[in-house]
């Protein structure tokens, strides 16, 4: 365990060297939910509420959404493209320690980070900037805490999957920006699902998708009961179990392969 | 006319470093410690047109920054630099017409398509004419026996087929002056002696001039007459290879096999050198000068029963390590 | 002269390479039409629930759309040097760019030139056409003229802001992540400005001037004659965007610092 944990402060103190980052980072996270603000506040109009969500709700939705993705966010999936592409991956083979497991604390690393330098004052700035809804609830805050947490494990279950596949395509880049729009078109970051016609939400239904995003900020916003909050964190937990079945299987047709390839 | 004129060349770099800890890196967030770095150190050096000059120091000696401002990559810090008649960063574009460049880790060439493919797109991009191609390079091509490989795409070429191909095509426009950066790095024996005998062959045929980087000593004692030597930033040597020999390779190690035990004061009694011991007691070296070396095997011979005798040249490469080992005493 | 036969050297090595890998041709196509896809669908659900955004009607903002895909389609296809810094600085291929006897900045544009993006363009007319014909659109003769000079003009705008963001590594060898969010920024110019507040309105139109793409070119075969201004600027912003950009990078030549040291 002492390993995982090196390697999330390894990445922490990664990141930190990149300074850079940091101002422009924050500023262009703020022009991003600035944008998608206005989008809302013209998209609704003069309608009080559009799917049982009010205008003020909407925003913070959209806002928390994208802090949120601060923290989930992660490029596992084509760090691991290009360590296979590079031949790495077999040397890490021999290492001491699990290589999925290892690449999702290297996320995680990167995630807290941006939770600090990224979501705390961007969220800080955007409440000064726009009228954002806030709740005090801190059975609210709790859930949305342990919802995140979730979300960051289906999303970087979802990177190593992807990461895992360009293995054995031919074309990764293709396939991880697919990904990439599907993510950001299913997981509710640029939509809220209910916004969706009945068909495409009962699809949807049946994806893991919706546990990156939506679930999440749904429950930040209240838009959710209480019952839906607990459903849609059973909905986050379940598919954290499933999506364990394949990754392993993957991983086991990827080290054959890798034995009898040798990378 | 010179080749390359420089005086009082100069390349500083600022240097990060950074703290240590989380609390350092929260630090360094803020304000960063740096240093100025002195890559090259004031340095002046001419090199005639024709010439080729061997241009050796340890890694971060500063070789790879002088390279890279003679060929207009970085801008200097301060000095001089004319290469060509040209200054090089400030008329890039028509200076690197006239110089080819070659870096030994580094493809000049497209990793996917064939090499004749890479070559037609290098003639394109130095504008030369078809006629001028097909005189130069086909004799280029023949000399590297590369033929067979001009329809290969280059990532399925081994190193030492690249290299040859590299070099051709540093030469499509058939500069005056060639800059080889480590040429020879990684390549089997043969592959290095076509490489050399190539080499020796356009200096004659066209005078090109040739500055070559390299940490194999064996190419420089088969091509380069003068020697530059960098050491932190500094020239410590410009002179010929014969010179350097002379004063600090002059030696010779003689290596004695006794057919008795003797010790080292015995020797040194006899004959007061430098006395080293061998495996064992039965093996002593003698480091002489080669005019004393007759007179210390002469009467070796005569007080000793021995039962062999070895004498050895002092290398190239263990000079230049002595050099940069104990800095320069005497010459 | 020189500049084209070069051009044109490369573009015919650049496909010749990439027949040699048809199949992630394909799948490159297939992702960039998901790329277009996505943005259309948030349109289209949107106006589900909604008949106006700030006056402008469904077939108007699909219109804009269409339009931002030309343009962007062009700069995807020659000025996406998005990893620049990564190729070029980190691993020191801007060494072997600056011993040739071409721009630095043209040989790179040809090294990185992606031609299967310009199939977002012929997305874009489609787009653009189904809403014309939606719209009752009628164009003039010199409209054709007009839409190429806008369509140059968005594109050298976004060129001049991706070369300005690249020169950065000249200065900075730290790995930014500036050119993926800027990419989200680029989307705004897509919508009606009008939605937007005063401080954002002035970011998209004079600091990052992404409006330029979209929505004030396509204001004009839109007939929103209170936006001909900033419509027939386009071409202006694209030419003050793209030499602002390429002194930067001329000035950030100058101060590269070569790899490895």
């Amino acid at each position: 365990m002492a390993k995982y944990i090196e390697m999330i402060r390894m990445r922490f103190l990664m990141m930190l060297a990149y300074r850079t980052n940091y101002y422009s980072g924050i500023f262009i996270y703020s022009i991003n939910i600035g944008a998608y603000y206005f989008l809302w506040s013209a998209i609704y109009g003069g309608q009080p509420s559009i799917q049982g969500m009010t205008v003020e709700q909407m925003t913070t939705y959209v806002a928390i959404a994208w802090m949120a993705r601060a923290f989930y966010f992660n490029n596992i999936d084509r760090e691991i493209a290009m360590e296979i592409r590079e031949g790495k991956v077999a040397i890490e083979l021999i290492r001491p320690y699990n290589y999925l497991m290892m690449k999702t604390m290297q996320g995680l690393g990167e995630g807290i980070f941006r939770f600090i330098f990224f979501s705390l004052p961007g969220m800080l700035i955007v409440t000064f900037v726009f009228s954002l809804h806030f709740t005090t609830n801190v059975q609210t805050w709790s859930y949305f805490a342990l919802s995140t947490v979730l979300s960051f494990i289906i999303n970087s279950q979802i990177n190593l999957l992807a990461g895992m596949v360009t293995f054995f395509t031919l074309n990764g880049e293709g396939l991880l920006r697919a990904k990439r729009f599907i993510i950001d078109l299913f997981s509710g970051l640029i939509l809220p699902i209910s916004f969706y016609p009945q068909w495409a939400q009962s699809v949807m239904h049946y994806l893991p998708f919706q546990a990156i995003s939506y679930i999440p900020s749904m429950i930040f916003t209240e838009s959710f009961t209480r019952d839906e909050a607990v459903k849609g964190m059973m909905f986050q937990a379940v598919w954290c179990v499933v999506l364990i079945v394949p990754i392993y299987l993957l991983w086991k047709a990827a080290k054959r392969k890798l034995i009898i390839q040798g990378g | 006319m010179y080749a390359i004129e420089v005086e009082k060349l100069r390349k500083e770099f600022k240097s990060y470093s950074s703290r240590s800890g989380l609390a350092g890196a929260f630090r360094d967030l803020f304000t960063r410690n740096y240093k100025i770095v002195r890559a090259v150190d004031d340095i002046s050096f001419t090199v005639k047109q024709g010439e080729m000059v061997g241009y050796i120091g340890e890694n971060g000696a500063g070789k790879s920054t002088t390279i890279k401002m003679l060929t207009g990559i970085l801008t200097p810090t301060s000095g001089r630099v004319v290469v060509n008649g040209m200054n090089p960063h400030k008329e890039r574009e028509r200076f690197v017409q006239t110089i080819g460049v070659v870096f030994g880790q580094r493809s000049q060439l497209w990793w996917d398509i064939a090499v004749q493919e890479s070559f037609r797109l290098l003639k394109k991009v130095y504008r030369v004419s078809d006629q001028a191609y097909n005189e130069h390079m086909d004799h280029v091509i023949e000399t590297l026996d590369i033929g067979p490989l001009l329809d290969k795409p280059v990532r399925k070429l081994s190193l030492g087929q690249r290299m040859r191909c590299e070099l051709a095509a540093a030469l499509i426009h058939n500069p005056p002056l060639l800059f080889l950066d480590e040429p020879t790095i990684g390549l089997d024996v043969l592959v290095k002696l076509k490489i050399r005998q190539f080499l020796k062959e356009i200096n004659e045929k066209y005078n090109t001039t040739i500055l070559l980087t390299t940490h194999d000593m064996t190419d420089i004692e088969a091509l380069c007459e003068r020697v530059i030597m960098l050491d932190e930033g500094k020239i410590i040597y410009d002179g010929s290879l014969q010179h350097l020999k002379q004063n600090w390779g002059e030696g010779r190690q003689i290596h004695f096999q006794f057919r008795d035990m003797v010790s080292k004061e015995e020797l040194t009694s006899l004959v007061p050198v430098t006395w080293e011991q061998g495996e064992d007691r039965y093996n002593w070296i003698a480091h002489v000068l080669t005019h004393d070396m007759a007179h210390v095997i002469g009467k070796i011979v005569s007080s000793y029963e021995l039962k062999d005798i070895h004498i050895r040249e002092v290398s190239t490469e263990e000079i230049i390590s002595n050099i940069y080992e104990e800095g320069i005493h005497h010459g | 002269m020189f500049y084209i036969s070069i051009f044109l050297q490369y573009m015919s090595q650049y496909i010749k390479t990439k027949l040699q890998y048809r199949t992630d041709l394909f799948v490159e196509f297939l992702s960039d039409l998901m790329f277009q896809g996505v943005n259309l669908i948030f349109i289209l659900v949107v106006f589900g629930h909604t008949q106006f955004l700030n006056g402008w009607t469904r077939d108007e903002i699909i219109f804009i759309y269409g339009f931002f895909l030309v343009p962007f389609a062009l700069f995807a296809s020659f000025f996406n040097i998005w990893d620049f810094n990564e190729r070029y600085i980190v691993r020191g291929e801007m060494d072997r760019v600056l011993t040739r006897p071409v721009h630095s900045l043209f040989q790179i544009v040809l090294e990185r030139m992606e031609l299967e993006s310009l199939l977002g363009g012929i997305t874009g007319l489609i787009v653009m056409g189904y809403a014309a014909s939606r719209l009752h659109l009628t164009f003039h003769w010199y409209d054709v003229i007009l839409f190429v000079l806008f369509v140059l003009g968005g594109t050298f705008v976004y060129a001049g802001i991706f070369i300005s963001l690249a020169s950065i590594s000249f200065w900075s060898d730290a790995r930014s992540s500036i050119m993926p969010m800027m990419y989200n920024i680029g989307n705004y110019g897509r919508y009606p400005v009008d939605i937007y507040n005063r401080v954002i309105r002035y970011i998209l139109t004079w600091i990052l001037p992404f409006a330029f793409v979209g929505v004030y070119p396509a204001a004009y075969f839109l007939r929103k004659t209170e936006w001909y201004t900033y419509s027939f600027l386009t071409p202006v912003m694209g030419v003050i965007c793209f030499t602002l950009s390429l002194l930067l990078w001329n000035a950030g030549v100058k101060r590269y610092r070569g790899a490895g040291n």
